[in-house]
């Protein structure tokens, strides 16, 4: 669920591509240590496997069918530090040249699906991928990735004042689920295939160290799993919150000047932070 | 499907193409925010934009219809929250989520129609976006075709045999996964010998010259002026 532009509010997307750009940008750098050279391509023709996939028709039954949405796969296969910069370029592309996307939303997208569908999409498998509920996990990473994906961006919707009436939030709750058991299913049988092919393409999930991403994939869980209790238990009560906190109604007060001065700033400052880091990294 | 229709448009030869990406990201940036702030008198607001669109659009001698027609990609998504906000009794939520997300849309559509990816992505750089996400963002979009084609022969070879079982896709997918894995490496080893040092290096690094910042400012003085007006004289 790519969110195009203007569906947000101008408080909301500005905070998100605040928070989101930092993140992006510690995730590339991440990668960029990590990763010899050969790895580069690698990423790039992955991300676009990935735009590929949408095309291969999963049945299931009735005569719907779904396709991969790819964040746990790869984060399974290239890692989650990797995978999460190809969702990155493969949201910006589709965001630039398909318009599937906003553009001033891509912060939104990229939190949502790159960073926290990917973290979350990698857990279980980093949890518990060794043992014998490795399917399992495998299963329960795609499933994770989709919903944490999908409930954060409703929440962000709801904030930003989109109206959902208490029937269309069940409705789209339940297409949620469904979409997560989807991509689970998918993940896993792909998997299990993949392996059969050749057992080199998914990654033993590395022990232990890593504690931060351990740390960032529960907080993704958690915030996901909120988001579905808040908005199912009270759609009222996110309005609610969003008005006092001076979000949603009083939208008449911000000027476009405010907001491009909140993009200047925002650009400054990162580009600000990237070279200080740069600085201290050479 | 080897090429969009947005990949032919990109290589005219307007002046609006022949201008420095960075010429045309600045003025869009200016219009997707005072379109995304503006929250009274939207439509005479938002027909004012859409004449600006339409006129970049003839600018740039691509057809009007086609590139209006490829904006309404976003229309089915906001057009079901549009319903939705509608029934919910704010029907000016509703008009307002369907004009301002085509126009954004529109917007976006016109500064691809007339950049080829890779210089855009390259202008991108300049503006400080991480290298190392835009080699693999300029990866990923020369062999989004070459991927998609394979995965479209695939289908074709599917569906020719009768369809495809939930499991037979996922051993589809999973020897496209290979494929595409191997001609990874194929690539890769191909350009190493070719002398790639990691990183695209554009023919002619684009200099902003004075008509691109005269077209900057102009366009985005515009875009402001318009929303300025509107609200003035409502």
């Amino acid at each position: 669920m790519h969110i195009p532009d203007n569906f947000l509010s101008t408080p909301v997307w500005v905070a998100l591509d605040a928070i989101s750009i930092p993140a992006a940008g510690l995730m590339v750098r991440r990668a960029g240590r990590e990763m010899e050279d050969t790895r580069v391509p690698l990423m790039g023709v992955m991300g676009a496997f990935v735009f590929a996939a949408q095309m291969i028709n999963f049945p299931v039954g009735a005569g719907t069918s779904g396709h991969l949405v790819g964040g746990a796969l790869l984060a399974c296969t290239l890692g989650p530090v990797a995978a999460s910069v190809v969702m990155t370029a493969i949201l910006a592309i589709q965001a630039l040249v398909f318009q599937d996307g906003g553009v001033l939303a891509l912060g939104a997208n990229v939190l949502n699906m790159a960073v926290v569908g990917v973290l979350a999409g990698y857990l279980p498998y980093h949890l518990w991928g060794r043992g014998r509920g490795r399917r399992a996990a495998i299963f329960a990473g795609g499933a994770l990735s989709v919903l944490a994906s999908a409930v954060l961006a409703l929440a962000e919707l709801l904030i930003s004042g989109v109206r959902m009436p208490g029937p269309a939030l069940s409705v789209s709750l339940g297409l949620f689920v469904i979409s997560a058991l989807l991509e689970g299913a998918i993940t896993m049988t792909v998997v299990s295939a993949l392996e059969g092919i050749q057992p080199g393409f998914v990654r033993q999930p590395s022990t232990g160290r890593s504690f931060a991403m351990t740390a960032l994939g529960i907080a993704a869980v958690l915030l996901a799993a909120g988001g579905v209790v808040f908005a199912s238990t009270s759609p009222d009560g996110i309005e609610q919150l969003a008005i006092q906190a001076g979000i949603h109604k009083p939208l008449a007060g911000y000027g476009g000047g405010a907001g491009l001065a909140g993009i200047a700033l925002l650009y400054v400052v990162c580009l600000a932070a990237g070279r200080v880091t740069r600085k201290r990294s050479t | 499907m080897r090429h969009t229709a947005v990949e032919e448009w990109s290589r005219g030869a307007s002046p609006l193409h022949r201008l420095n990406p960075v010429a045309k990201l600045f003025p869009l940036a200016v219009f997707l925010v005072a379109l995304a702030t503006a929250h009274r008198e939207l439509p005479p607001l938002g027909i004012g934009l859409g004449l600006l669109l339409v006129t970049g659009i003839l600018a740039a001698r691509l057809p009007v219809l086609g590139v209006m027609l490829r904006g309404g990609v976003v229309l089915p998504f906001s057009g079901v929250f549009a319903l939705v906000s509608w029934l919910a009794g704010d029907p000016v939520r509703a008009i307002e989520l369907v004009l301002k997300s085509y126009l954004s849309a529109l917007a976006v559509l016109l500064v691809v129609a007339t950049t080829p990816v890779p210089a855009l992505l390259h202008s991108l750089e300049r503006l400080g976006v991480p290298a190392f996400l835009l080699t693999v963002a300029q990866f990923l979009y020369r062999y989004l075709f070459v991927i998609s084609g394979e995965a479209y022969d695939m289908r074709t070879a599917a569906a020719a045999r009768g369809g495809l079982t939930f499991r037979a896709a996922s051993g589809a997918l999973a020897v496209l996964f290979a494929r595409s894995y191997s001609r990874a490496g194929q690539v890769h080893r191909a350009m190493l010998a070719r002398g790639f040092t990691g990183r695209f290096v554009p023919m002619s690094p684009p200099r902003l010259t004075a008509v691109d910042l005269l077209f900057a400012t102009l366009a985005a003085v515009a875009v402001i002026v318009l929303r300025v007006a509107v609200e003035r004289l409502a």
